[in-house]
């Protein structure tokens, strides 16, 4: 057994111990604080077996090991839904940003043990009304105030902002720089007096996104992460770090075979829908594409237990997983016809077609829009020029508004 | 499960291509396409010269003992090539009947002049619209065979058949030398693919196997073939999306490369992701040779190797514009190419039903 595959049986173990406490099924009909809480108990358990900060630098509180045994554990762990969605992003780019940027390491040792146990969430606040895609076009102004800052605007898709101790927050300190030479990056203490968070309704029914609102919000300097107007390149960072990201080639959606079975089960036009050829058609198209994607994340995981770079195709996966499972998602609500009107919002869009097909849009936009991954495989991995863009060397204050 | 090429098989890839870079000429292929019965022989020559006919052939038998790696790596350079002839395929399929039906005289008869190019193979399997009949019109009795496979790839030029036909009411494969049997030339939209109708009225033939074991091994046969096929069409594929990315890069319109509007780089981008999904699925049927799953993983890289390159071929004469549609600008070598592909070796219709098949475990 190679030192990965052992570390993977290991991880396996830890796991199958814990499911019973923990997993999908003692979860079943929790509120969100309530799964929340379960949450935290299991990041509590999985720190204290050895599992927490896995590639993390053990004087941080990490296990110090490779980026490979995190994508194992991550892979197993991912095979027995644990309540762990609401810490991804924390420990995926705010936590290990402040690693990398934070000026008082007695202060970010203490908040990376904190996280890495589930005691604190951190969020990433960077959208806005006036940027999501085009990130540098925010608006939030942090202005020099004595010795410190002054915060003011509002963030917007902030997840799990409601849950949140901190976050990391990109603001406009220069506007009559260009765009992206005018931001700085800091870290925010989200229960500071000014700092209002409202939920914001999805249309799947969940809220787990926010808009969050600074009213003079008091940050002082040693909060600085990146030099004044240096912030781009630290957001820039932040959203790389994760260079590959445990993937699902069923794009966060229900696994095929679920597919088989209703098709197997269902009968359309006096036979089992299995044998019609449309229904057929689509199922070995989405096979065809998902061992694909599952192959390139094969090649990917070798290549990195070799010492070697994984290619570029491994962007390519949440592009056409998401899209794909939102159009198996309407076929499958097609087959199951009238008797597929009932609808729950407390759901898994892992083990339900109507969670999956509503969910699906935030897949498509969250984390990068489907154009923007196209233009990222467009312009980085093939050489293909930059969009026209007539904001590029302008003030940021005489771009029209 | 996948695997990563070795420093051999690297070689293999560069120097394939390498090669055929230096000795294809789009002028001859070109001119091909109004001639038939004729294939490039200067392709040919450079495929028996390099070994490409020895690579998957044993090494007691002449051949240089590699596999279906090492032979999709060969084919994905000459799918983007356009490579004037199709014997590579076909003769794979030929020799992997003699080795997996095990019959010894055969194997020292015919696998060493397979392996050094002196004798072209092909294989016919395919009856009407259904690549691999269940209960085959063509018949094989008393060491004769009758019947007719309509549109044989090769099946001009080919010295030899692997042959699907009925014995006594059961599937079995046949070894026919095609010096008696008729050949109807086909004029086709791809004619280096060397199509004819053969005809045998008692044509002599030895039986190789047959039975459930002939069924199983057909359909094994016609797997690995589609999985080389599928390494041909991404490297097609992956040829026209440099292709578009170049022409996109140097052609202009409204003061700017036509690949920095998003309606044209986004098309192209869409292509990287076809190509990369088709190839990821060949190196996944190749990891897969020899285990249960090979069929399913086979009929993964058929259908998305099928799309990629009927994709890229639509979108990329489609970045060209007017100078895509000419027969001088080329383009069409690989739109016929897709397409004359995408048939040989089980349509898209059949290779979907495979799948699901061997999905859900029975036959629907």
């Amino acid at each position: 057994m190679t030192d990965f595959e052992a570390y993977r049986a290991s991880a396996r173990a830890f796991l199958e111990s814990v499911v019973g406490e923990f997993g999908k099924e003692a979860r079943r009909g929790l509120s969100v604080e309530e799964d929340l809480a379960y949450g935290r108990r299991y990041m509590a358990r999985k720190y204290d077996a050895g599992f927490g900060g896995i590639n993390w630098p053990k004087e941080y509180g990490g296990q110090g090991l490779t980026h490979t045994h995190k994508l194992i554990f991550d892979t197993e762990e991912a095979q027995f839904a644990m309540p762990v969605v609401y810490f991804g992003i924390s420990l995926g780019m705010p936590v290990p940003i402040l690693m990398h940027h934070g000026q008082d390491k007695e202060f970010v040792k203490e908040r990376v043990t904190k996280a890495l146990r589930g005691e604190e969430i951190w969020c990433q606040l960077f959208s806005e009304p006036s940027g999501g895609s085009d990130l540098a076009g925010l608006r939030t102004r942090a202005e020099v105030d004595g010795n410190g800052w002054k915060l003011n605007g509002q963030k917007l898709w902030t997840s799990w902002a409601q849950y949140c101790d901190y976050g990391v927050i990109v603001a406009r300190t220069d506007p009559a720089a260009q765009k992206h030479k005018g931001l700085t990056y800091y870290w925010v203490d989200m229960k500071a007096p000014g700092v209002d968070v409202r939920p914001i309704k999805l249309a799947g029914g969940d809220s787990h996104v926010n808009e969050v609102f600074f009213d003079d919000v008091r940050l002082e300097d040693s909060q600085r992460m990146s030099p004044v107007g240096g912030g781009f390149a630290v957001a820039m960072h932040t959203l790389m770090i994760e260079r590959y990201i445990a993937t699902d080639s069923a794009g966060f959606g229900p696994p095929l075979d679920l597919f088989v079975e209703l098709a197997k089960d269902t009968d359309y036009a006096g036979r089992p829908a299995i044998e019609d050829g449309r229904i057929r058609s689509a199922i070995a198209r989405n096979h065809a594409m998902r061992a694909g994607l599952d192959s390139i994340t094969a090649r990917a995981m070798l290549k990195m237990q070799a010492g070697m770079e994984a290619g570029p195709e491994g962007s390519l996966n949440k592009l056409v997983a998401v899209r794909s499972r939102q159009k198996l998602s309407e076929l499958a609500m097609d087959l199951k016809g009238n008797s597929g009107f009932p609808y729950s919002e407390h759901v898994s869009a892992r083990e339900d077609w109507s969670a999956s097909w509503i969910n699906a849009p935030t897949g498509r936009i969250a984390g990068g829009a489907d154009e923007m991954l196209l233009n990222t495989i467009a312009e980085k991995i093939l050489g293909l020029p930059q969009d026209h863009r007539p904001d590029k060397g302008v003030p940021f204050n005489q771009i029209p508004a | 499960m996948s695997i990563l090429y070795d420093e051999g098989q690297e070689a293999i890839a560069t120097e394939s291509r390498r090669v055929l870079d230096a000795r294809t000429s789009k002028d001859r292929l070109l001119k091909l396409l109004t001639e038939v019965g004729q294939f490039d022989k200067p392709f040919w020559d450079t495929a028996v010269e390099q070994g490409w006919t020895a690579l998957a052939i044993p090494e007691e038998h002449g051949g240089l003992g590699l596999g279906l790696a090492e032979l999709g790596l060969v084919a994905q350079a000459t799918g983007a090539a356009t490579a004037g002839a199709p014997f590579l395929t076909v003769g794979y399929g030929a020799a992997q009947a003699l080795v997996a039906a095990g019959v010894a005289e055969l194997q020292a008869q015919w696998l060493p002049k397979l392996a050094s190019g002196e004798v072209l193979a092909t294989v016919a399997f395919a009856e009407g619209t259904t690549p691999l009949p269940a209960a085959p019109a063509v018949t094989f009795a008393d060491g004769k065979l009758t019947g007719t496979k309509h549109g044989v790839t090769a099946g001009i030029a080919a010295d030899v058949a692997i042959v699907l036909a009925s014995h006594g009411g059961k599937p079995a494969l046949v070894l026919a030398e095609l010096s008696d049997a008729n050949r109807a030339p086909i004029d086709s939209y791809d004619n280096t693919r060397l199509y004819a109708d053969l005809t045998f009225s008692g044509t002599p033939g030895v039986l190789l196997i047959e039975g459930e074991a002939a069924s199983t091994l057909a359909l094994d046969l016609l797997a690995r073939m589609a999985v080389v096929t599928a390494h041909e069409q991404t490297g097609g594929a992956e040829a026209l999306l440099f292709t578009a990315r170049d022409y996109a890069l140097t052609r202009k319109a409204f003061g700017q490369p036509i690949g920095a509007f998003q309606s044209v780089k986004h098309r192209i981008a869409e292509l990287y992701g076809f190509v990369e999904i088709a190839r990821a699925n060949c190196i996944h049927a190749v990891a897969s040779e020899g285990k249960d799953n090979f069929v399913l993983a086979a009929a993964d890289a058929r259908i998305a190797a099928t799309d990629a390159y009927d994709t890229a071929a639509r979108d990329t004469v489609q970045v060209h514009g007017g100078i895509g549609a000419t027969w001088e600008g080329g383009l069409h070598l690989h739109m016929r190419r897709a397409r004359s592909l995408a048939v040989e070796q089980g349509n898209l219709m059949f290779w979907e039903d495979l799948l699901v098949d061997q999905l859900v475990g029975e036959p629907a």
